[in-house]
């Protein structure tokens, strides 16, 4: 099993990963570790992200405002000692313990903000959250209020139920979606149906299995636990209506989803069964976070049971309910004191290991062998080593394409040049501009009589050299127009585009610019076409381990054990903004809600995904962020017309990712899908 | 002594590639905490070569000060290379056919490589760039002129140093570092750090020459 991680929030405002456990309260946090935990105070700074100093006056204030008190254990610690206890045993997600006794208002409706703070705490955009109905579940509605999240849809898990309860599956799920702003899909049937037939052919309705369809691809469920006595839930929605029946039921113990399970949590099949429609319990387990809200005695073998079943890995409940469900389980309440093991830190690298010979050297090493690999697809030019020519592409009439920028991009430029791309590139020193000669010389070789485009990242030595080259080749004949790309949207702020870095969305570019001038456009034509891709083009990236320059062989900047940064460059430049490392579908979300907020795009539009590697971060976790960007977009009802995948604009050894949409056209999406044959990018 | 002969002086653009050589490290470690870490690096690869090129021949200063910008220009490439390479192409120019380095004579080298550098960078004073150094450091000398080479010399030394440390306390707003806003603030900028060196690098081996 993997070491469990402290939670992460969604909202990136509070970056601090502090356990659900201990609701909003720092101090409370700080107390326990201090006093239960007994863990130094400067365990806690590390762990809390503080300075020892605001631990020491964290505890200071826990003890006058009254949070640790030596003489009496305080309601507070006894929940937070129960919910550590129920989330060990039952292996959860998360727990959260509330008062059972507390203010004036009734158990149901603290439980409800309860759950809600929970809710909060997860749902991200994007999500389907599938939710059940009751009185509770109606109080988790009625308390939350998180209208930030984009694209959110709201699914009933079941059918409807009488009206004669206000609480029905309708209400619950249409009150949630307006909290969330969410768009609410209700299932389009009665929960119980009059018979088995009934809901055979029900289910054939398209309408209906649409929605079925929907509800199957939840992320989340937010859902109530029913006991099964006469008042619960279950009873008054009309789901046991006859003693007959409820003879079929008497090994059940309670009631999800409108199912019924036993004391082991195992599902009780009863003449109900064929007759109701919703999710059902094996449907139910699939389901990553399966969120339960419930407490009062009476429900303590109803939520124990679906505790063990595994229906549950979310619990909010209440400190009496908690007890009596761990000691319906044998449980022992003893107190903790031994501190959990932390995860070891991460050992920081001084000298990082590399495959080189000479560090002097590697650029061209590395060249030699891309040309050895490659030898059927480019060369470099005989008197310019560092200018490589594509063996298949450059010919008399066509505008040729001449890319460029430092080495350690790796495939990029060479990469990109090929039948339907670039028709040579200049390669410079490790991260700087190639001097002028090699693009020069680049564009006499590949030049043929319609022109030149030049296309490169905005960086500002490659401004400077590839002007120069431009000046000269302009002296000398060649008309040449160059495309200074700047997708990277971190890099500056939208009001001074033109400021911004060309990074991983080069691909895209150089692969738009590659088509046209392929199919004989002429350079103005060309230089608009690709002006425009570079124009929809967007990027953003993020490190989790800083790369190493191959001479010191040491990270090119500091990043913390537990820290990831957004918006790096491609050459080890340092991010715009450092925060506490996230998932991978928290991490996908940031880069995209970026993206897609100057995106601005609209329903049905297209879009082609570049998920790159910054370096050393492997495929498995490139294929888990396009996964969820592509969830994200689907979501919005964005089409995906093409993913790429993969290294295809590094820098040397960085651990992160950069993401590049390309908003299409429909002359672009025709540009993009156009043949082309190269050492990195090759399309039939 | 208030001048120097300009012929038989390539050892000066050796002792300041001996200089750059030798703060590879350090260049890169202030580059590295604002910027891709690689100033060091290519500054030493550019100045050792062209020393590779100058060590053992008699030539005059300008032509030493052409076979660097020749190097910096056509191997070294990314910014530095265009830059610095105008730089001393446009020193040369200045000295080309002047028997003596005497004050007037490296006011116009001065000033030359100051117009090289703004004919291809766009930066001013205050954007966090060599200008912080190299404007000051021209203006200072100029200044001092009437004083004496010497004297003028050393009053474009202390200008160096000051521009240099008040890219300190500046937001850079040109080039990488341009891109972190608040954060370039505290860290030193690489090419104001290189910049000085070269400057008082020359203005040490010229003091040396004079003595």
């Amino acid at each position: 099993m993997a070491p469990r991680q402290p939670h992460k929030t969604a909202d990136a405002d509070t970056l601090t990963p502090m356990p659900l456990r201990y609701g909003d309260d720092p101090l409370l946090w700080a107390a326990w570790l201090y006093y239960e935990e007994g863990l130094t105070q400067s365990d806690i700074a590390e762990k809390m992200g503080l300075s020892r100093a605001s631990v020491n006056a964290y505890l200071a204030d826990a003890r006058t405002r009254g949070i640790v008190n030596i003489e009496i254990a305080p309601e507070k610690f006894r929940a937070l000692s129960i919910a550590q206890a129920l989330r060990d045993h039952f292996n959860l997600q998360d727990c959260l313990i509330i008062p059972t006794e507390g203010d004036e208002r009734p158990l149901i409706a603290r439980l409800g903000a309860a759950g809600a703070q929970v809710l909060r705490r997860f749902v991200k955009s994007g999500d389907t959250l599938a939710v059940t109905w009751g009185r509770t579940v109606l109080a988790l509605a009625e308390a939350l209020d998180h209208p930030g999240l984009q694209d959110v849809r709201v699914v009933q898990a079941t059918g409807g139920t009488t009206a004669k309860i206000p609480w029905t599956p309708e209400a619950c799920a249409s009150r949630l979606a307006d909290a969330l702003k969410a768009r609410s899909i209700p299932i389009s049937a009665p929960a119980i149906v009059t018979s088995a037939e009934m809901r055979a052919m029900l289910m054939q309705e398209p309408v209906l299995a649409e929605q079925l369809a929907i509800l199957a691809e939840a992320d989340r469920i937010v859902m109530g636990i029913s006991s099964l006595r006469p008042e619960s839930t279950i009873h008054s929605s009309g789901f046991l209506d006859g003693g007959v029946q409820h003879a079929h039921y008497q090994d059940a113990v309670g009631s999800i989803v409108g199912r019924f399970i036993g004391a082991r949590g195992e599902p009780v099949i009863g003449p109900m069964q064929e007759r109701t429609i919703g999710i059902e319990l094996e449907a139910l387990r699939r389901i990553p976070q399966r969120i339960a809200v419930a407490g009062g005695v009476d429900k303590v073998p109803a939520i124990l049971a679906a505790l063990r079943g595994g229906y549950v890995n979310v619990l909010v409940t209440d400190v009496v309910t908690g007890r009596g469900i761990l000691t319906a389980e044998g449980y022992r309440d003893t107190p903790r004191r031994s501190p959990p093991a932390d995860p070891a830190p991460l050992t920081a690298r001084s000298h990082v290991k590399k495959l080189i010979n000479a560090p002097q050297d590697a650029v061209d090493e590395a060249l030699r062998g891309a040309l050895l690999a490659h030898e059927d697809l480019i060369a470099a030019l005989p008197d310019s080593p560092r200018a490589i020519r594509a063996l298949d592409g450059p010919r008399p009439g066509k505008v040729g394409l001449v890319i460029g920028g430092g080495a350690g991009h790796e495939p990029g430029f060479w990469g990109y040049v090929g039948r339907g791309l670039a028709d040579a590139a200049a390669v410079g020193n490790l991260f700087a501009s190639p001097p002028p000669g090699p693009i020069l010389a680049a564009t006499q070789a590949v030049q043929g009589g319609a022109g030149v485009l030049y296309i490169y990242g905005n960086f500002s030595g490659d401004v400077m050299n590839f002007d120069m080259a431009a000046e000269i080749a302009n002296a000398e004949g060649i008309p040449v127009r160059s495309v200074v790309t700047t997708d990277d949207i971190a890099s500056s702020p939208i009001e001074s585009r033109a400021a911004r870095r060309g990074v991983a969305g080069n691909v895209f570019i150089f692969k738009i610019a590659g088509a046209a001038a392929d199919r004989m456009m002429p350079l103005e034509a060309c230089e608009a076409v690709v002006r425009r891709a570079n124009a929809r083009t967007y990027t953003m990236g993020l490190a989790l381990e800083p790369g190493s320059l191959l001479e010191t062989r040491r990270p090119s900047f500091d990043l913390g054990p537990h820290d990831m940064e957004l918006g790096v460059g491609v050459h080890g430049e340092p991010g715009v903004v450092r925060q506490k490392l996230a998932s991978a579908d928290e991490s996908a979300d940031l880069l995209l809600d970026r993206i897609l907020t100057e995106m601005a795009p609209q329903e049905g539009d297209r879009v082609a995904v570049l998920v790159n590697s910054l370096g050393s971060t492997p495929a498995m976790e490139l294929y888990i962020i396009l996964r969820r960007v592509r969830q994200r977009l689907k979501a919005r009802g964005i089409i995906v017309h093409k993913s790429l995948v993969g290294p295809y604009y590094t820098s040397l050894d960085m651990a992160g990712v950069s993401l590049s949409l390309l908003h299409l056209d429909a002359e672009l999406a025709t540009l993009l899908d156009a043949p082309c044959r190269s050492a990195a990018l090759t399309l039939p | 002594m208030t001048a120097i002969q300009t012929a038989n002086q390539a050892s000066i653009v050796e002792e300041l590639a001996e200089v750059i050589v030798a703060n590879k490290a350090y260049l890169s470690e202030i580059d590295g905490k604002i910027g891709d870490g690689d100033h060091g690096i290519n500054m030493a690869k550019g100045f050792g070569r062209a020393a590779e090129r100058i060590h053992g021949k008699e030539m005059t200063l300008d032509a030493a000060l052409l076979v660097l910008s020749d190097v910096l220009m056509s191997e070294i490439g990314g910014s530095m290379g265009p830059l610095y390479g105008l730089m001393f192409e446009d020193m040369a120019g200045a000295l080309a056919g002047r028997d003596t380095l005497d004050a007037a004579a490296f006011s116009a080298m001065l000033n030359a490589g100051l117009e090289g550098v703004r004919g291809v960078g766009s930066a001013e004073v205050g954007d966090k760039t060599l200008m912080d150094t190299l404007v000051p450091a021209v203006g200072a000398f100029d200044a001092a002129q009437d004083q004496g080479f010497a004297a003028a010399l050393q009053a474009m030394v202390a200008a160096a140093e000051a521009g240099r440390d008040s890219t300190l306390d500046l937001v850079a707003r040109i080039g990488r570092a341009s891109r972190l806003g608040e954060r370039s603030r505290g860290v030193l900028d690489a090419g104001a750090t290189s910049c000085c060196l070269i400057l008082t690098t020359l203005a040490g081996s010229i003091q040396r020459r004079m003595a």
